[in-house]
């Protein structure tokens, strides 16, 4: 194993000081879990960690800005998942986190490192994205935020540089907005999913007047179905109308065989998980 | 090689120790330490074998880097327990529970239960089987865990201490 | 002795004997085995199925700082010429030998003090591969041009296998076969006929403490320190490959975490000698969970089976042809191959049967002995069978099974008869259990429910043998030298328990000595539900000649019949001090024939018959072919339990994890490589896989050849539940599911061809 170091930074300027727009193999960490995981299968040798554990706010905690609620990078998921602000605000991020890896990984994995790995099958990432959420990132050259859906930008490559390192997500509160997320796993419960889906809506009566689709796991990044969006936004839900945008995405979402199923197989999965999510915030 | 020496506080002392930059917990508390309860199986955080608390929370300590526990708390099997050798009643259920068979991922379910009942001291059987869903025992003996918890739970209870 | 009993010890749900250390985490393991100047070795594995090696340039990982020596096959033929291993075929090298026949075979080792050096320098050796065609499936092998071995190598230690030596061109290692009737003759007078063919998949041991091993080589003496199942064979075989006689090599056992029968015969030991060998120094290697799915697996198999049944549902015809999947080396699959086979036509009563059981070689990881010795898989195959005739002939599944049963005493395809085998009652309590005969509630919302059960037999491998040694130390104490490895089945306990019976002790008192080739005697192996069979046979035995030396003693002493003066005083009195032992010394073998080579024929095939019935609910998802099992019910006839609890545990423990091989476990190949060996991506089961109604129980039944009435138990519910569980989800969806695991993309399909052959 090669030798490397490991800095313990006490500010947000410390940090990106440690930090080198020119070499990969120095990484900010923030619990490290899914690090270790890369080191441990020799996928990556460090040369230099930069590990986020002493900064403060806002790099940790839960709180409320306005119509906005702010997450700091460093908020584990399990802090996350015991936040009565999260959810009363956000019950998909609540929910999600009962089926989320376990206890133990919850305990240390943090929110930020969570989007900077960049894994597709990963269940938060692409509910932020239905969210509308924003991630807060800060480098060399100040800070700049980008939505999260437009954040990843290949199989586990995302839009934050080196030498950069996520500080925050900004969320918008969205009154009147219904979310599920689906984790639709085919070996056992426990398990990476075969297809994860989120949707999020708000109805107007019974049509819904605004929708996000958002598909995981089967995908090289949490993707938007902007075809099955058109498709529903305006309409009320009927079983006609969600067949027609469960063919849309599908269409629109080229999904991989893997031992988790096949293409069509998971595309079957896609459409009947749109019906049920729909019908399951639907209800309200 | 890169070597720190750290401090931290292990099973109620404090102590130090030279750790590598790529030494994970279960290493440092094995060759440093000496301890044995806490092992790697899985290596990939799946099974819990080596479960630790770190400031009072479980961690995997397979996935957890030495060098990150400098100023922690971290407490393992081993300090469970009176000094004159009294069990835990987590461990003491565990034996009248019959909650193991090869005992190699005993100590792990034993630490995960430590922080289950001090969260929630009357769990569901529902709260148990998710909170220990991240734990693998190849023997099977989950039955008698989920009972052994219940039985702790119980004891604890009665006697009015934590 | 005294006759009066202190304690009456069997029967006692008495708590494990180490229960103290397992909850404190202190108990031992190989895992954690270090001895001073040790080295760590880490294996570089093949990348291809099937190559031929050029040339391995180990040169750049020499010369890493830390690196003490690679090792390749050919350092390896300096220490030991022959370096070729298996318990059924001598046919697996050391390292690579000029070829590799399975992708995760081991090539090369990277010996060095720190094992982070030892794999950085993995990946600085180089490996000129010139592939070969390669045969992954077991049908395919037994016709393929591609050759795994040019050459049959019989291992001499089993005679049955000795006129295989030399053959060639095939890549069948042997076939099994078994005759009885004339089964051509009464397909053609049966009035219906039903042929249907089933598949396994291959799936892994997965024992949490991945297999490790350390050698300690002296100039004359090699001592082992592994977490083997199997402490006699080791020191036997390793003993030939050395050339050496057995008293120079000692195998040390502590307590294993988990060993579910992957553990056995040789694995890491033969190549950890050879490199302590070659380092003289101590070398240990640990395989991570990763590396364990390259050491041995479970058969894989195709299961063609064709039924003849009378007017009156009796069953008139059987014919069995089953291709097991054995991998690039043998291993013990030839054992699998007869021991499956001859209990692979089921527990029934069948005048003519037709059996054929052939382990063939693909390029695939060894397949060996995994809970159940082949008898899981083939119960899959001719109990889905069962049902699905009984559906045709619109008989009760239940009924049908009780019609066709084995009676008490009524011979079994060998013609060995059904003696304290429990198949009825085993059956019935399954069916009162899943409360049979009252109708389900069939399907609401897109849901599916369905409720299946299913019964068969295992055959337990024979002969062998076990030997105790009670040692009754000079105040009256005792420690008892067995061999058997306790890997978390309870065996310390449950022998415990056995001497504490016979020489009216507390089985807590008793000091149970673990594996110790140069103290503890021989057993054959700790596997396929023999040890409290056999060994407490063997401790009962040992027990009772303490009592008669004892008594010998007394007489000697000049003490009248009936004395009441304790072992201890006795010695006290021989030796003038607290001095001296009295050594009690066992042995067992049970009564056995051997089969009729040409007909398989055997009058005492088995030394007593394994027998489990499991049922099931399900609840299938209409829409996705998701499977919950709502009920899981097994119940086992374990003759009399000597520890209630310890045998419930196994039930239940071997009922999870044939839950696992039926729902989620499979090893996934593509191009001849494992695609997910890890359990990130092979899922064994955990809490919330287990159905929320869940009941596991034994019937009352007697062993008369058994240790007070008992009879072996770990792999009682195996047998029957993966069957149980698919007759329940074809009774759920109306369509037939063949192959397991049960996936909901499998389940799907079915229920699609179903669909469409119901249009069509």
């Amino acid at each position: 194993m090669a030798d490397f170091t490991i800095e313990y930074p006490g500010t947000l300027a410390e940090a990106l000081s440690f930090l080198d727009p020119d070499d990969p193999s120095v990484r900010p960490v923030g619990g490290g879990t899914a690090l270790m995981l890369m080191m441990k299968s020799q996928m990556f040798h460090p040369t230099r960690l930069v590990c986020l554990s002493r900064l403060s706010e806002p790099m940790t905690g839960c709180r409320e800005d306005g119509d906005h609620i702010r997450i700091g990078a460093m908020t584990t998921l399990s802090q996350v998942e015991h936040s009565a602000l999260i959810a009363a605000e956000f019950p998909v991020i609540h929910n999600a986190m009962k089926n989320l890896a376990n206890v133990r990984v919850r305990n240390v994995a943090t929110i930020g490192g969570n989007l900077a790995h960049g894994d597709p099958h990963l269940d938060l990432p692409p509910i932020w994205a239905a969210l509308g959420a924003e991630a807060i990132i800060h480098g060399p050259s100040g800070q700049r935020s980008v939505k999260v859906e437009d954040l990843f930008q290949g199989y586990y490559e995302t839009d934050v540089a080196d030498g950069e390192l996520i500080t925050e997500i900004r969320v918008p509160r969205l009154p009147g907005w219904r979310a599920t997320y689906r984790k639709v796993t085919t070996r056992a419960l426990h398990d990476w999913p075969a297809i994860g889906l989120t949707l999020a809506a708000r109805f107007d009566g019974d049509r819904i007047a605004d929708i996000r689709l958002v598909l995981s796991a089967a995908v090289d990044i949490p993707q938007r179905l902007r075809g099955a969006e058109e498709v529903l936004r305006g309409h009320r839900p009927d079983a006609m109308l969600l067949a027609r945008a469960g063919d849309s995405a599908a269409a629109e979402a080229p999904m991989e065989h893997d031992s988790r199923g096949s293409v069509d197989y998971k595309v079957h999965l896609l459409k009947v998980h749109i019906l049920r999510g729909m019908n399951e915030i639907g209800k309200g | 090689m890169t070597t720190r020496h750290i401090s931290f506080t292990l099973n109620g002392r404090a102590v130090t120790a030279s750790v590598q930059p790529h030494e994970n917990l279960i290493d440092m508390l094995t060759t440093a330490f000496g301890l044995r309860g806490a092992r790697e199986s899985c290596g990939q955080g799946l099974c819990g074998c080596c479960t630790v608390h770190v400031d009072g929370q479980a961690v995997s300590g397979c996935l957890f880097l030495a060098d990150m526990a400098e100023g922690t708390r971290i407490d393992t099997i081993e300090g469970l327990g009176g000094a004159d050798g009294t069990l835990d009643p987590v461990q003491q259920a565990f034996i009248d529970a019959g909650a193991f068979q090869c005992g190699f991922c005993t100590p792990g379910f034993v630490m995960m239960v430590k922080t289950l009942l001090a969260d929630d001291p009357d769990p569901s059987d529902d709260t148990i089987r998710h909170y220990l869903s991240g734990n693998l025992c190849r023997c099977s003996a989950y039955p008698e865990i989920v009972a052994a918890t219940k039985l702790a739970a119980r004891r604890i209870a009665a006697e009015g201490r934590p | 002795m005294s006759a009066t009993k202190a304690s009456h010890a069997i029967g006692q749900s008495i708590p494990r004997l180490e229960s103290r250390d397992k909850v404190t985490g202190r108990t031992e393991y190989v895992h954690h085995f270090v001895l001073p100047g040790m080295l760590h070795g880490k294996i570089l594995r093949s990348d291809r199925p099937h190559a031929r090696i050029r040339a391995i340039d180990t040169a750049a990982a020499a010369a890493l700082p830390g690196v003490f020596r690679v090792v390749t096959i050919d350092d390896i033929r300096t220490v030991i010429p022959h370096p070729y291993y298996g318990p059924a075929f001598h046919d697996q090298p050391i390292l690579a030998d000029g070829k590799v026949r399975f992708a995760g075979e081991p090539v090369a080792v990277v010996l060095a003090t720190d094992r982070h050096i030892a794999q950085q320098a993995l990946e600085l050796i180089d490996v000129d591969y010139e592939e070969l065609p390669f045969v992954e499936n077991e049908i395919e092998a037994l016709h393929s041009d591609v050759r795994v071995h040019d050459t049959l190598k019989p291992a001499a230690t089993f005679p049955d296998l000795k006129h295989l030596k030399g053959v060639r061109d095939t890549n069948v290692a042997l076939q099994y076969r078994l005759d009885r009737g004339d089964t051509e003759a009464a397909f053609a007078s049966a009035d219906h006929v039903f042929e249907h063919s089933f598949k396994a998949q291959p799936v892994m041991h997965t024992p949490m403490e991945p297999f490790v091993a350390v050698a300690d080589m002296r100039d004359d003496r090699l001592t082992l320190h592994t977490s083997t199942q199997s402490p006699s064979f080791v020191r036997i075989e390793i003993a030939r490959l050395l050339g050496w006689p057995e008293n120079r090599v000692r195998v040390k056992v502590p307590h294993l975490g988990g060993g579910f029968g992957g553990k056995l015969y040789i694995k890491l030991e033969a190549l950890v000698t050879a490199l302590s060998m070659l380092a003289r120094l101590p070398v240990k290697i640990s395989l991570t969970m990763e590396e364990q799915f390259f050491m041995v697996t479970r058969h894989g198999c195709t299961f063609r089976i064709k039924s003849g049944v009378d007017k009156d549902g009796r069953l008139v015809a059987r014919r069995c042809d089953i291709v097991w999947n054995g991998g690039a080396y043998a291993d013990i699959g030839p054992r699998v191959t007869q021991k499956a086979g001859f209990t692979s036509a089921g527990p029934y009563d069948i005048d003519n049967l037709t059996i054929r059981s052939s382990a063939v070689y693909t390029n695939r990881p060894p397949a060996g002995a995994l809970r159940g010795f082949g008898a899981p898989q083939t119960a899959w195959a001719y109990e889905r069978h069962t049902d699905i005739i009984a559906r045709e002939l619109g008989i009760d599944p239940l009924d049908f099974r009780r019609r066709n049963l084995l009676r008490q005493d009524r011979p079994q395809a060998t013609g060995t008869p059904m003696t304290d085998a429990a198949l009825l009652p085993v059956l019935d309590r399954v069916a009162q259990l899943l409360d049979w005969k009252t109708p389900l509630v069939r399907s609401e919302d897109h849901i599916l429910r369905g409720r299946g059960l299913a019964v068969g037999l295992k055959g337990i491998t024979a002969p062998t043998t076990s030997v105790a040694i009670i040692n009754l130390y000079a105040d009256g104490s005792c420690g008892l030298y067995i061999s058997t490895v306790d890997m978390g089945q309870g065996s310390d306990t449950v022998m415990a328990q056995i001497v504490a019976e016979e020489l009216g002790l507390d089985p807590a008192s008793i000091r149970v000595i673990n594996p110790d080739t140069d103290v503890t005697p021989y057993d054959m192996a700790t596997l396929g539900s023999r040890s409290t069979f056999h060994m407490g046979n063997a401790v009962r035995r040992a027990a009772a000649d303490v009592r008669d030396k004892t008594a010998a003693l007394a007489a000697a002493l000049g003490l009248p019949e009936g004395h009441n003066v304790p072992p201890s005083e006795l010695l006290r009195k021989k030796y003038g001090m607290q001095a001296g032992n009295i050594v009690g010394v066992g042995s067992f073998i049970p009564d056995y024939q051997k089969p009729d080579p040409a007909t398989g024929q055997s009058q005492k095939a088995t030394p007593f018959w394994g027998i489990g019935a499991c049922g099931a609910e399900v609840e299938v998802d209409s829409e996705t072919g998701h499977v919950t099992v709502t009920k899981l019910v097994s119940v086992g006839d374990i003759g009399t339990p000597i520890n209630p609890r310890l045998v419930t545990a196994q039930l239940s423990g071997a009922a999870i994890m044939q839950l696992g091989f039926t729902m989620t476990e499979k090893m996934d190949f593509s191009d001849g490589q494992l695609t997910n060996g890890s359990l990130a991506d092979y899922k064994i089961p955990g809490l919330l896989d287990i159905p929320v109604s869940f009941i596991n129980e034994y019937v009352e039944n007697t062993q008369g050849t058994g240790p007070f009435g008992a009879k072996g138990a770990g792999e009682t519910s195996s047998i029957a539940l993966s069957p149980a569980i698919g007759n329940a989800v074809s009774d759920a969806i109306g369509a037939e599911v063949t192959e397991t695991p049960l996936t909901p993309e499998t389940v799907f399909r079915a229920m699609q061809s179903a669909s469409r052959a119901d249009r069509s």
